[in-house]
Order: C-alpha cells, then structure tokens, then sequence
C-alpha cells in the first residue's frame, strides 16, 4: 500500500480484537458475519442509493479499515483514504415469482457464507436485487468488526438521509470519528474496572456450561425459534420491573438466569449479557456506526429461599455497581478470575429494533419493510428480547444436526441412548421447549414477588409425567407381606423342596422351617420379643440362614456384625443395636470380643435349643416391623444401623424383574451385613428356590466357576471391583448363569462386555441402590444395551416394581432428562431410618412432595441424570464432584472414555490433590500397556478432561467391603509437568511472566509453553510482557523455543538466529533417547515442534535445519549434509541408540545417517521415513518448484498470483496472518527457504543409499500419489535387513504436517517409541544388550 | 449443588405425618401433603435437636398400634 493511500494507522479495541483472532482462528469459516436485509417499495433510484453506499463510506473512516498483525503480533486496524465500494446489482424481475423469492433468499445466503479477507477493506458488501419495477432488496453484509446491531439503525438512516440527498453530505453532521472512542477507552480506569470485576466475580469457581461439547460454530447460521408474550404479560413485566425499580433487562435476566439454572443444576450462573458500550459522556455517540457493543459476564445467584422480588433488587444493584466499568473487553475480565471461559449462553435486549422510525416512512414514494436479519452469535445459546407491546423472545440455538437425525429415528430405541446425552438443547423441539420454559419463569416473575426462586417450576408438564410416573417402576399390586408369613407359605407349598445347600449338604424347607422354629423359642425364651433386635456373628452356613430366619419368627430383627472388624468396633456395635442377645458359633468363639454386656447363643452348642419345639412360635408379625439392622459406614466415620421392615425384604425378594426362575438357585457369599444379603438369602427362599452358601473364605475367578457348575446356580450377585476382576482374568466364569448382578460402584462397560461375550447365555444385570432404600432400587439388563458399540456406560435403568427414584435440583424440583440432579428414592423399600438416630434419620428420609400424603423419601447423595429415552445414568456423589483447572467433571465419564480402549480391562479415575501445579485428574488403568492411550482418550475428551497422568496397575485395591479403596491408589509419577526449578535469575524472571501469562502458581523451566496451556494468543502476550521487562523475544521465539531454558538462552543458540539453529531443541527434557527429525527439502523443521504434542513428556526431539539460514552457500549432497547432522547430534547424544525421522528429503537424510551411524557401530532405534522415496526423478530441472514449496510450509498455492509467479509480498501477507511460527518468517528466510527447496530436490534425485541393518518404519501420504509410484516396502526392502512396516496415511505428500495426519503419524511414533524403550530396558535387563 | 437440606445457613421447618414420622425441611419449599409443621422456620441445627427430644419411638403409629402400644 503506497503511503497515500494509508490514512490511519489504528489499535483495536477489545472486543475488535476478540473478534480479529477469532476470525484468525476460524478462517474460513467465520461465524461473525452480519447481514441486513431489507426490501424497499416503490420507485428506486438505484444510482442514487449507490451513491449515497459511497458516501456513507466517505464519511466513516472506521469502515475502510482493515486488520492486519504487525510482524511482533499486535493487531492494528490500517485504515484506507479510499476503498472501491463493493456492491452489486442482480436484476431477478424476469424470474416466475415463486423462483424469485428463494434465489433472492439464496443469494443472500450465500453473501453471509463468503468470508471476507480480514486485511481487504472494506468488510463490507452490498448487494441490491431488483424483484420488481418497484420491489428491490438491500442486502447488506459486513464483518462484526466493523458495526454492531446498534449501528443497524443508525447506518440505514443515514443511508437513505444520503439516498434523498442523492449522495450529498453537506447538510449533515459531522461525524464522531471512531478514533475518539478508542482514545476515550484508552483514558479508562482500568485498574478500578478490574477490581469491580474482580469483585462482582469472586467465588465463581466454575463456568455455567449447559452444552460444553457444542460443536464450533461453522458457516450454518443458528436455529431460530421466537414467540410472544401476551399484552397482558408483558404490561405485568414493566408493571413488576417498576415496582422494585428494576430495568426489564434485569428482570430478563433473572429469568434467564432461573432457566440456565435448572439447565445446568447450578445455583450460581453466569451467562454473558450484551451492552451497547457507547460511552454516554462521548458527544454524538448515539449517531456513531462501529463496533462498541460488548458482552459482559452478568452472574445470577439462583438462591431457592429467595423472592422473586429480592432477587430483582439485589441483581439490579450488582450490575448497576458494574455500569462504569463495562470498558473492559471480556477475555481481560475471565483474565482476572484465572482465564478460560465463563459462560455459554448470552441475553441480548435489543432495544435496537429495526427503527420504528424509519419503517414505512415515504422516502421519496420509497417504504422500507425489514426483511431479515442475521446477527452474529458464536454462543450455543443466546436470548434475544425485543421490546413492545407484545415483548418478542427469539432463542438462538446452534443445533447439532447429528441429535436431529438421532431424534429422527426415536422409534429405534437404540438410536436414542448415544454417548451424549447432557444438554438439551439439541433440536428445534427442545429450543421451543426451552422457550416454554422461559415464558413459564416470566409469568411467576410477574405475578408472584414473594414467591421463593425454589418454587418457580420451570418443567414442562409432558416433561413431568415422563420423569415422575412413566419412568417410574411399574404399578406395584402386590399386598405388603412379612418374611415369615412369606416363608411360612412356601415351606407348606414345598416342604420337602431344597431350601438351603451348604457344605455339600441340603436342607429341605421343613427342615429349616424346624430348626429355625426351634432356635425362635430359645431366642423368645431369652426374652428376644417383637422389634427386637438381636446381634449376630456368624461365618457363613447353613445355620446364617436358619438363624436369620429364627430371629424373625421370635418377632426380632437380625443385626449382622462383621466377623472381619477389629473386636473394639465389634463390641461396640452390641452396644449400639441394644441387643440381648448375641447369636454366635463355635467357630467365632475365639473372635468374641470380651466386655459384652449381653447373652451369648452359641447356636451350635446349646442343649436347650435342641431341646425346643419345632413348631412355629405365637408371635404376630406387621409388614412395618423391622426385618433387620444392617451397619453402613456412615460419612462422619461412625456406622449407621440402616433398619429394613419385613415389607422392604419382601417386595425385593418378590420384585417381578427377578421373577423367571434366573434367580431361584442363588449364591450366599455376601457378608451377612452387606446389603446384597438380602437378594441372596430372600429371593430364592421366598420362591420355593435355594440359597446356595459358599465356603467360607473369599472367592475367585475359579472357585466361583466351580461351585456356579457343581451347584447348578442361575443367579448371584458381585460387587463392581469383583465383577470386573472376574471378568477381566476369568470371564467364562459366568457362563452357566441365567443372570450375574453387579453394582456398589459405577459400572464398568468394558468388564461386562467382556462377560457377555465370554457368555452368551448369561445377562448381566447392573444393580443399584443404597442400603437405606432395601439394597436394588434399580436393576438394568445390560446385554441389549451394550450391544450397541457407542454405548459409553452402563446404565441403571429405571426403579423396580412400585419403586421410585427422583431426580431433583437444588430447590426440590424434578430436573429435566438430560440435567443432572441429586437422586430420592420413594415407594416401595424405602426403610424405616437409622436406629436411634432420629435426627438423621429425619434429614435423610424426607418428606415426599411427589407422592401419597405423608410418605417418605430418602436422599441418596448420588448424582443420577435421566437419559432422552428414560433410563438412569449414574454420574457421581454429590459430595465427590471433582474440578480441576474450575472446570466440573464428571470422573466417570472419563473412565468412560479410557474404558472405551479395547485394550483397558479396567479403570478408574480420580482427581488427586498431589499434582504438581494443584488438582489432578489421573487415569488408574488395568491393561496390558499405556500404549497411545493417552491419544485415544484425547481423541475423545476435551482437552481439560484429559487425565493428566495414566497409571498401569496389574489389580485395584480393594477395601473390606469388597469395594475399591480409592485412598489406597498410588500417586502417580507426573513426569516432566512439575519441570525443574529456574537456575538464572533471568530464567526465574521468564517463569514467573509465564506463570502469570498462563494463570499458573509456577512453571518449570523445561516445561513446553505449549505443553502448559499456552496459546497462540498467549503467545503474543507472553512476548509483549517479556519484552516489557527488558527481554529480547518475539512471540517467533515462543514459538520455536517454547522452554523458559531455551527462551532464556541458557541453551547455548546456534550463532544469533534464533529458531533457525541446525540444531533445534524442540524438547530438551526427558530421559529417554532423543527423536531427532530431519528437515524436508525446504529446510526448516518448525512443522515438527508439533509432536511434542504427541509424544510423551518423558520423550526429547530435536529438529536439524538446513544451514542456508546461517550461511550463504548450500550442501553438494545428501552425504554432506548426513554428515553435518551427524556431527551436530552427537554434541548432545554422544552415543546411541539413535532415534531419526525425516520426511520427504528429511527421509533420505536420516536414512543416510542410520546407515552412517551403524557403520560407526552405533545402535540405531527407530528410523522413520515419512514418505521418502531414493532414486526417483522428479523432474528438478523443469518443474516449478514454488506452489508444492509452498504447501510444504503449509500455504495454499491458489493465493500465488494467477499466472503463478512468486509474488513474495503477497506470500509474506499471508504467512503474516497465520498463528503459527511461520507467521514470523522473514522475507529473506522465504528465498532461503526456496534455494534450499531447489537444492534439496536436486540432491534426492542422484542420491544412492547403502545398506540398513535394522527394521524401517514408513509413512505413504495416499493421497495425490502419481500412477506407478514406489510404496515405501518396494523402494527400500531390497535395501534393508529388517522389515520396511508401511503405515498409510490418509493425506497428501505436501500435506502430511497438517495437525490431523501429523496426530497420526504422532501416534504411530510414540507407540513405536514405546516398545522400543520397554525392549531396549528389559534386553538390559537380561543383559543381553543389544 | 448445594443441597437443600444441607445449608447451615438455610431456614428450615420440621414436618411431621401421621405416622410420626419426623422430617427436616426447607422453609422456602412447599409443604408436601400429608405432613403437618411440628415446628416452625428455624435454624438447622434447632430443627435437629426437636427431632431428636420429639421422635423418642420410631415405629410408626400404625405399627404402634397393631402391637398394642
């Protein structure tokens, strides 16, 4: 550009700079173009509204502008003294009408998908559609960097103030230039603003994220769906806004805030909010066009016990105290609070609608009548409020065209349970949903002041029939009935039917009938009445079941006490069940605790019992009675009695889902004071079946297959770690069962799918509920489910016969299916509370709003969630919700992720407290080998759900209730993140700028800038602030040097041209054998700095360059250069083994150097060839080398000038606008890269590589590949001993550094990495050597 | 998520049904039917403690009565 076209040279505001590296990052596909488009009626005099487009660009310069980064990074807007006007004439009046409307829309269309050039002003387009004589349409594109929504008005005005001038401004106003508003912003107290936003902050500990895996915005603009409220509701939101002297902004705003609440179960929401930013103190601000808008955090405490009108009050004066400080840009604000985004959702009041004024107003015979508009919005979901008499709400939804076709196909059951199942907001249909939610909270703001925030219930009714009755356990009829009036029964039905097998021998119902009557006398003899419990500790027998059943004819309760607790705990359990009696064995005599103030049975040596009569004893039993006592670990650490009425007992024992005969012959291994005793002794008995006793002691994977075949058994249930420890060494085990039932923790998909396939005639059954609510609240068949492969866990199901789960927020309302909430259980097994602990029973078994007057509910502390098809997700303790980096997650859906790996037998995953830089999350991991693990999983989570740490452990620890004992997992080794401590002070200096940079307490000075979080924008900011504070750095520097210790040049720098070294340390930390890649024939090897990504922390690279950047004359050969290399790798690894990859030319090289290497009798590991091909004659003296260079450096050749020559100040603009290293190459660098390129290429072509001992891995690029060319096999197996493994990579020669192929190709390496590493140290190990 | 019967700054009542069974719960939902206030919107912790001195006997009535008292 020639000075005198340059008028102005510019900053950015904030928000313009937002928008700038978005639309950086997002190239091509920007989301933040803006259109209007508006039809004008009447006579037009086109050449007059051209005219008047050209003036209104006169007159503002801030719409001539374009934006481009200065070489060290910072952005400025360049504006143009003068810019040809971009508009377009379409006559479309021929067209048959039907035809004319779509391609008018169509056109339209395809104005806002063609992106602009960020660096071509103007970022404006016009486009006038003649559809007849007198019907025209403007439709007006721009880039949101130039004008916000506020301006629409303002610019069409003027327009046609222009129009009816014919283009003449001579009359008008001066116009306020949009320099002043940047000066005006410059003079702000930034300081002052950052505490208010510091302070309006503090405590938001967590984004409010209702969709976090929403796709990114592409080119699709979002869905729409609008309503309006009645005239009545409307005037009674102004009359309610008035009365608490609030704005209508507010009260939209707590609205939005109540409804994202019960979105996303959180009761502190931030979302973003729109202002105008239009300084008022700034003259003739109201008449500016450009960008002033600005989105700010607006935070909403949803506080249940608040009212309404209070929570107005106080939301008005929070954002009142924020009105002088709505200057500062947004991504400063989530600076201050530690970075990273804060909401997902924004409200727009636009009190900016297409002006009144102006509509139909004659303009020369001309109306204007809006047509659309198209606003820019990049947020999953944003409300737009357009005031009236009739208020408008229109929801803004990013729809996710995958969960349209999915909701297609509901009628396929299997369709509909996918691994996505959070937010629900996916479709149009539950936009609407939402809106219907939004006007419902609108209506109890109006009409209802005192009404607390808890009692605004924002469910639609369909939604509440599904989740309170139709996904509900089905209808119960059956009567409530007692243990033993049940068991009386069935032994007069079948009493000489095996009840009970143990130790070989049978007992037949009357048998056990017998003896249990005659142990009830002894007990009632003993003074054991109704309700009254008695203490037992048994090992395992036929006499647990007999005594069990004893107690109850006497009209007591058992109460289990665990024989495997120390005697102390023992003692004082007697103690606190109150029970007179102890029935024990001989077995337990020596384990009695000593001081127990209560009289010992020793059932199995008591004459007097023998002595009693086998008749049953008098005693009434009421279903309400209390079956039994069962301790729980209570969370102050002191147990809690869980008492179980016979009815709790009873309605699981006869449930209809373990009714068919798959649970008739039931193993009893639990320990008697685990719940799970309940189904084992009380199913099959109450059905004529048999309780099947295991020998004492703990069962494997064998010895349960033996007694599952020898007694012939069709049901048993195993707690979760168990489960999968069978499944994972024994999965067959199962193979004769009907049914195996799991739960106590969540369940594992891939254990079961193990099992399943291991036994095809087996279900696996997943069973969850607590010991309060009668051990299975639910019960969910997992064979179907898992059989369909994206199926991510294992569901819970939905309740059992007459039993109920809710799933309630923070206020007691039922959530939506998708939302998670806290799980209560109702109906049928919901117990009788915790003995003698009436406070917490009355605190956890609550009262029940959703069911019969004055039952009971228990809360659980599981957080549970609804799937769209209505089973139930299991997700986490509600008192164990893990964050890390203040992002909530979900461990088991992370588990989920690593679970997913074929090769995982098992996992679990918890955030720990001992990582080097705060919480986090590691991935504990039963598999044969961690092996591209950590990429798999990337592949699946978001980066900050990716463990930080994956640990292999051949078995879990498991705890005494059989369950895994998280507390006992090791702390992980986190290898290079902690990174060592700073040695200069000019390192300790550069850590704390990058600490700070990044939001991190400290930073090690061998830690990857990239590696810790770092961006490229942080990039640009780390240079600035290190340039501020005296260091010489360009943000180029960040990023080929990327460690503090290189930064900081205690890495010695080849000569002083930073980032073109021969040598480039890409990582220097880390103990294995360096990687070293070899350029391509462009000579630079910054497309490699990426694989740092890829490979392990504990995995050094280095890259060598060729030396046309250091000096002037180029290499003869490939031998030469081999030989400079080799050279340059041994200064920092004077010995093998030597890792070596190269790509293209890269290739040939490191092949030469291996050869060289092993001649030298050096080790060589991995040699990599990266689609590198000898002896190929690629037509060096013809061809024109410049577009193929030019991909290689990642640019595409379509941008060189039509005719295709090198036009280097056009390929400098656009490396200038990329985000990466290149962006910072020099002029002169690019010829050296294009001599090199040249050389290179020559080179290749006569070079004759000798013989490898060793094995080779090869990379194809498949794409683009000539007819007849060599595969990798083919071109070098002849020449090497070992195998030539060829790797195919679906991607162009040119293009194999893009960032997809790349993570291919950084897969293979690392996992071949890898093995090599366990080889060459177990090979140590046995002293072999190698 | 804060629970709401778990906020030691909230208000709650105490519920009880005509089984005598006892309930903690917050004063700002609504009271379910067929429970009845036993005491009004107090401090957590004062709730506990009447539902500790109040429920002496936690059979409910019905069981209560079918054995006699």
């Amino acid at each position: 550009m020639s000075a005198s076209q340059l008028e102005d040279i510019l900053p950015l505001s904030p928000l313009q700079q937002g928008l700038f590296f978005h639309a950086l990052y997002d190239s091509g596909r920007d989301a933040y173009t803006a259109q209007i488009v508006f039809d004008l009626r009447g006579p037009l005099d086109a050449d007059a509204l051209r005219a008047a487009a050209a003036t209104l660009l006169r007159r503002h310069a801030n719409l001539r502008a374009g934006f481009r980064q200065r070489k060290e990074g910072s952005p400025v807007q360049v504006v143009h003294r003068r810019v040809g006007l971009p508009w377009q004439d379409a006559d479309l009046s021929d067209l048959p009408s039907d035809e004319r409307e779509a391609k008018a829309r169509e056109m339209a269309d395809a104005e806002r998908a063609r992106p602009f050039d960020m660096a071509k002003p103007p970022l404006l387009r016009f486009l006038l559609l003649k559809l007849a004589d007198d019907l025209h349409r403007m439709v007006f594109t721009n880039h949101h960097i130039l004008l916000d929504g506020w301006s629409t008005p303002v610019l069409q005005t003027e327009l046609f103030a222009l129009y009816l001038a014919k283009g003449d401004d001579t009359g008008m106003p001066r116009v306020t230039p949009y320099k002043t508003y940047l000066a005006w912003l410059a003079q702000q107290d930034r300081a002052a603003a950052e505490d208010a936003w510091r302070r309006a902050l503090d405590g938001v500990h967590e984004p409010t994220l209702v969709a976090p895996a929403a796709p990114e915005p592409g080119k699709e603009p979002p869905g729409r769906v609008r309503t309006r409220l009645t005239e009545e509701l409307t005037s009674a939101l102004s009359t309610r806004a008035r009365a608490h002297g609030v704005t209508l902004n507010t009260v939209l705003q707590l609205a939005w805030g109540v409804m994202v609440g019960g979105l996303t179960g959180s009761a502190d929401v931030v979302f973003g909010a729109a202002v105008s930013g239009r300084p008022p103190e700034l003259p003739g601000v109201e008449q500016m066009i450009g960008l002033f808008i600005n989105t700010l955090p607006v935070r909403v405490r949803v506080r249940p016990a608040d009212t309404v009108a209070a929570a107005l009050t106080r939301l008005q004066g929070e954002q009142a105290a924020l009105l002088p400080h709505h200057h500062l840009g947004l991504s400063d604000i989530q600076r201050l609070i530690g970075g990273g985004t804060l909401f997902d959702t924004m409200t727009v009041l636009e009190n900016y609608p297409f002006d009144q004024g102006t509509a139909g107003v004659d303009l020369g015979g001309l109306t204007l009548h809006a047509v659309d508009g198209y606003d820019a919005s990049h947020y999953p979901l944003t409300l737009a409020a357009v005031p009236g008499p009739r208020l408008s709400l229109r929801i803004d939804h990013r729809i996710d065209h995958r969960a349209d076709h999915r909701a297609d196909h509901r009628a396929d059951h299997r369709a509909d349970h996918r691994a996505d199942h959070r937010a629900d907001l996916r479709t149009e249909h539950d936009a609407h949903r939402l809106t219907r939610r939004l006007v419902r909270v609108l209506a109890a703001i109006a009409h209802h002041p005192d009404l607390p925030l808890g009692r605004i219930d924002t469910l639609d009714d369909d939604e509440r029939a599904l989740v309170l009755d139709a996904w509900q356990g089905p209808a119960d009829h059956r009567r409530p009935g007692t243990l033993t009036g049940r068991f009386a029964e069935q032994a007069a039905r079948t009493p000489h039917a095996t009840a009970v097998r143990a130790a070989g021998e049978s007992t037949t119902y009357a048998e056990l009938d017998a003896r249990a009557n005659r142990i009830a006398h002894r007990l009632i003899g003993l003074g054991v009445g109704r309700e009254t419990p008695v203490a037992v500790l048994l090992e395992r027998s036929a006499d647990t079941v007999a005594v069990s059943l004893a107690i109850l004819k006497s009209g007591g309760a058992y109460a289990p006490i665990h024989h495997g607790h120390p005697p102390e705990r023992m003692a004082w359990a007697v103690a606190e069940i109150g029970a007179p009696v102890l029935v024990t064995d001989t077995t337990m005599r020596d384990r009695l605790p000593g001081g127990l103030n209560t009289h010992v049975l020793m059932v199995d040596d008591d004459p007097e019992t023998a002595a009693q009569p086998n008749t049953a004893p008098d005693v009434p039993c009421h279903p309400e009675q209390l079956a039994c006592v069962l301790f729980t670990s209570g969370s102050t650490g002191v147990p809690k009695g869980v008492m179980l009425r016979h009815r709790d007992a009873v309605d699981l024992a006869t449930d209809g889902r373990l009714t068919g005969g798959a649970h008739d012959r039931v193993l009893v291994h639990s320990p008697h004071a685990f719940d799970a005793s309940l189904y084992e002794l009380w199913t099959p008995l109450l059905r004529g079946g048999t309780a099947v006793v295991a020998p004492p002691g703990p069962l494997d994977g064998a010895a349960l297959e033996k007694i599952i075949a020898a007694e012939e058994l069709t049901g048993l249930f195993l707690t979760t770690t168990l489960f999968n420890l069978v499944a994972d060494e024994r999965p067959h085990a199962f193979g004769r069962l009907r049914e195996v039932l799991t739960g106590g923790e969540t369940g594992s998909p891939a254990a079961i799918r193990k099992v399943l396939a291991a036994c095809p005639d087996t279900e696996v059954g997943n069973a969850y509920g607590p010991t309060e609510a009668a051990t299975y609240t639910t019960v969910a068949a997992q064979r179907a489910r898992l059989a369909d492969p994206d199926e991510t866990s294992a569901v819970l199901g939905r309740p059992l016969d007459g039993m109920r789960v809710y799933v309630l927020d923070g206020a007691l309302r039922p959530v939506p299916p998708g939302t998670v909430g806290e799980a209560y259980l109702a109906g049928a097994g919901v117990g009788r509370g915790y003995l003698g602990r009436p406070g917490t029973t009355g605190e956890r078994y609550v009262a029940d709003p959703f069911g019969a007057p004055g039952a009971r509910m228990y809360r659980t502390g599981d957080l549970v969630r609804w799937r769209p098809d209505g089973v139930l997700d299991y997700v986490d303790r509600a008192d164990s919700q893990v964050k890390v980096r203040g992002f909530r997650i979900e461990p088991d859906e992370v588990e989920a992720a690593v679970a997913a790996c074929p090769t995982v037998a098992n996992v679990a995953v918890v955030a720990r407290d001992d990582a080097p830089g705060g919480k986090a999350l590691v991935a504990y991991v039963i598999a044969p080998s961690l092996d591209g693990l950590r990429d798999f999983v990337r592949e699946r989570l978001p980066e900050y759900m990716v463990p930080a740490a994956f640990v292999r452990l051949d078995t879990f620890p498991v705890g005494p209730n059989g369950k895994l004992d998280r507390r006992a997992l090791p702390a992980p080794d986190y290898g290079g993140a902690a990174g060592r401590a700073p040695r200069t002070p000019d390192e300790e200096r550069l850590c704390a700028i990058v600490a700070d940079v990044l939001g991190l307490d400290r930073v090690g000075a061998d830690a990857g800038f990239f590696d810790i979080g770092g961006d490229s924008i942080a990039a640009l900011r780390l240079a600035a602030r290190a340039r501020r504070e005296g260091f010489d750095l360009t943000p180029r520097d960040v990023f080929t040097r990327q460690t503090v210790e290189a930064l900081a040049g205690t890495t010695e720098p080849d000569g002083d041209r930073p980032g073109f070294e021969v040598l480039l340390p890409i990582r220097t930390s880390g103990t294995r054998p360096p990687l070293f890649f070899v350029h391509p024939a462009g000579g630079l090897a910054w497309s490699y700095l990426q694989f740092q990504r890829h490979l392990g922390p504990d995995q050094p690279i280095y890259g060598l360059q060729a030396r046309a950047f250091t000096r002037s004359e180029l290499p003869g050969s490939v031998e030469e250069m081999a030989a400079d290399y080799l050279e340059q790798i041994r200064s920092v690894r004077p010995s093998g083994p030597y890792h070596l990859a190269g790509w293209s030319l890269g290739g040939l090289i490191a092949y030469e150097m291996a050869v060289r290497l092993q001649d030298a009798g050096e080790c060589v590991g991995l040699l990599a060839l990266i689609d590198a091909y000898h002896g190929q004659d690629l037509g060096s003296e013809r061809r024109d080398v410049l577009p193929e260079l030019l991909e290689s450096i990642g640019i595409d050749a379509t941008m060189l000038d039509p005719d295709g020559h090198p036009d280097l100040p056009k390929i400098m603009a656009v490396l200038a606008e990329r985000d990466d290293a290149l962006a910072t190459l020099g002029e002169d660098d690019l010829v050296n890269v294009y001599r090199n390129y040249e050389n290179g290429v020559r080179h290749a072509e006569r070079y004759r590589p000798g013989r490898f001992r060793g094995d080779v891995d090869f990379f194809t690029a498949l794409r683009g590949r000539a007819p007849g060319s060599p595969s990798g096999p083919s071109n070098w197996g002849s020449l090497v001993d070992g195998a030539v493994s060829d790797h195919p990579v679906d991607a162009d020669h040119h293009l194999l550094m893009e960032p997809a192929p790349a993570a291919v190709l950084g897969a293979v390496l690392a996992s071949r990495l890898d093995a090599l590493h366990r080889d060459h140290h177990s090979n140590r190990d046995d002293g072999k050597g190698r | 998520m804060t629970n709401p019967f778990e906020d030691p700054d909230g208000t709650y009542l105490v519920l009880v049904n005509a089984e005598g069974q006892y309930s903690l719960w917050p004063s700002f939902a609504d009271v379910p039917a067929g429970w009845t206030v036993a005491k009004d919107a107090a401090p957590r912790q004062d709730c506990l403690d009447h539902i500790e001195e109040n429920w002496t006997d936690m059979r409910p009535n019905s069981l209560i009565e079918a054995m006699g008292g």
